[in-house]
């Protein structure tokens, strides 16, 4: 029946009765957040060859979209899915994980969807919905969960992915080898001239509960840097910037040890709009993100790195985690420094506080290297990718 | 070209309708669409056997003793049906009473397996944290020696300096 369906859905694009249809799905589009800057960029670049539809379980707008990531999807159609599952719940947060095979799978509501559309992409961290139409895209920001319940990324004609190290997990965990790669669109430049910056390190990570982010670890290395090294630190600032749910006691925590160190010139900064963000950016002359840092789980760590990539963008120097997608990223001693522990951090903090022209040099290089992941060159990825498959597509 | 629009058009419509009717997504594609996945146990993170081992002892518990589970005996015969759902439930107690002679010593195992597992998974917390401290202290030595490493650095530069200073002679 639905073999049935597509065959008619192909024959009306390739007899140009009309435009494809593509749909997007992401099952958090009402959250801000980094996948969904991807899939909403993405079709973005799509929208003028196609006719999109946005599939969110939420109520959302188009002014959001402009908000949040100053996308116009105004060509865009929004349609929203409610899954009762969840709604009976009252859950805000639409969570696969509790899925199990002894409920009927939810997602199947967006599975029978698919099948209306030419393209489906899904760009959802979430498995569990069967592709029905012709062509269907899986975007993998990383394969959390392991096959279980309901899987169904192995039944996608495209998996994309946004690192290599998010490649390497998809072939371990689901035995997959993912078609494309795309790295993420990172738009986070100032504007400004190299220089003259700051006496400042920036941190930009969310303040996770489980502290996977390690703001607590790079607060203490500012503290023992301070203590050793007084005459190289005088003067020097330590921002942690980075969103934040109410009532959280990592927050708290760190909020404490700030207030035990009043003199140690440590600030930090909670649920900042952009515009202060790229302040922060162009003032700023290194780049600390240590997310990684005791992980017991490949999921903890960076999967690609977008707040790295933006720093690089606004010159900082990044001293970052070696793991994960940051090894993409940073060069070590060319455009940054990757380190393993906070002895290295310290070391090579060091090594760039003595030495201004080092900095000066790194930065350039950082910049530089930035540029493979600004939203041009994603979505020139995007259309040579969508291109090849609508040429596949009307080839009969 | 038009003609051929509309009759598209006309075949979509019947197919959506009968789509519609189908609730089944297996019988919309015409295949089964699940399947069962092994266990990759080897493959697993530290956190992600953390969570198995502790799932596997809480459901563990449930599987300890050998009774049958109690469902309701039918029999769908219409005019002997209440003899033999007697017969049934007779015969159901009256076997198991004597098997449970021969499954007792089963459900000594079970049980005391379920607590050495809960046994060594509390065991298998303590030594995390130990290790955890150790990892902890490791740490702090590095840190120590980047500091005395920095410091002989200093120092070193102090004393070059001084020779220069002095020729060589102190």
């Amino acid at each position: 029946m639905q073999a049935a369906s597509n065959c008619l859905s192909r024959a009306e694009v390739i007899l140009n009765l009309r435009r494809p249809f593509l749909a997007i799905y992401d099952h958090a589009f009402h959250f801000i957040g980094g996948a969904q800057k991807y899939g909403l960029t993405l079709i973005s670049a799509l929208q003028d060859q196609f006719d999109v539809t946005i599939l969110a379980n939420r109520e959302v707008r188009h002014k959001d979209f402009q908000d949040w990531y100053n996308l116009d999807l105004s060509k865009c159609r929004i349609k929203v899915i409610k899954l009762p599952y969840y709604e009976k719940k009252g859950a805000a947060h639409l969570d696969p994980a509790f899925i199990t095979r002894k409920v009927e799978n939810p997602f199947h509501l967006i599975s029978r969807e698919s099948g209306e559309y030419d393209i489906f992409v899904n760009n959802s961290m979430n498995e569990m919905v069967y592709p029905l139409s012709n062509v269907s895209v899986l975007i993998c920001h990383f394969p959390e969960r392991r096959p279980k319940s309901y899987f169904y990324a192995d039944r996608y004609t495209n998996v994309v992915y946004n690192s290599r190290y998010t490649a390497e997990w998809i072939e371990k965990k689901w035995k997959l080898t993912p078609h494309h790669h795309i790295y993420p669109p990172v738009d986070m430049e100032s504007g400004v001239p190299e220089f003259p910056k700051k006496k400042q390190i920036l941190s930009v990570a969310r303040f996770e509960p489980e502290g996977t982010k390690r703001q607590l670890e790079m607060i203490e290395a500012f503290l023992r840097l301070s203590l050793e090294w007084p005459e190289i630190v005088r003067g020097w600032r330590f921002i942690l910037a980075g969103g934040s749910h109410p009532n959280n006691r990592y927050l708290t925590r760190l909020e404490e040890m700030v207030g035990k160190n009043p003199g140690q010139n440590i600030e930090l900064k909670i649920n900042l709009p952009v515009s202060e963000l790229k302040s922060l950016y162009r003032d700023s002359t290194l780049f600390w993100h240590l997310c990684g840092v005791k992980h017991e789980d490949p999921g903890e760590v960076e999967h690609f790195g977008m707040t790295t990539v933006e720093a690089m963008q606004n010159g900082l120097v990044p001293l970052v985690y070696d793991g994960g997608g940051l090894r993409e990223i940073v060069d070590h001693g060319v455009n940054g420094f990757r380190v393993r522990s906070g002895a290295e951090l310290l070391e090579s903090s060091v090594r760039l506080l003595e030495g201004p022209e080092i900095i000066r040099q790194m930065s350039r290089a950082a910049r530089e290297k930035s540029q493979l992941y600004t939203r041009a060159r994603f979505e020139a990825s995007v259309n040579t990718l969508f291109d090849r498959i609508f040429k596949n597509y009307i080839t009969p | 070209m038009e003609d051929l629009a509309r009759e598209i058009q006309r075949l979509r419509a019947e197919l959506e309708k009968k789509k519609e009717e189908i609730q089944d997504l297996r019988k919309l594609v015409n295949k089964e669409i699940d399947r069962d996945f092994p266990l990759d146990l080897d493959a697993f993170s530290e956190k992600e056997l953390d969570t198995f081992i502790r799932e596997l002892i809480s459901s563990s518990k449930d599987f300890t003793e050998t009774k049958p589970d109690l469902k309701p005996i039918k029999s769908h015969r219409k005019s002997i049906g209440k003899p033999i759902v007697l017969l049934k439930r007779i015969l159901l107690e009256t076997t198991f009473d004597n098997l449970e002679l021969f499954l007792d010593k089963q459900m000594q195992f079970n049980r005391r397996s379920v607590d050495l597992g809960r046994a060594l998974f509390l065991r298998l917390r303590v030594e995390k944290e130990r290790m955890e401290k150790v990892e902890e202290r490791i740490i702090a030595c590095e840190e120590s020696l980047v500091i005395l490493k920095g410091k002989l650095g200093d120092l070193r530069a102090g004393l070059e300096e001084m020779k220069g200073r002095t020729g060589g002679h102190f």
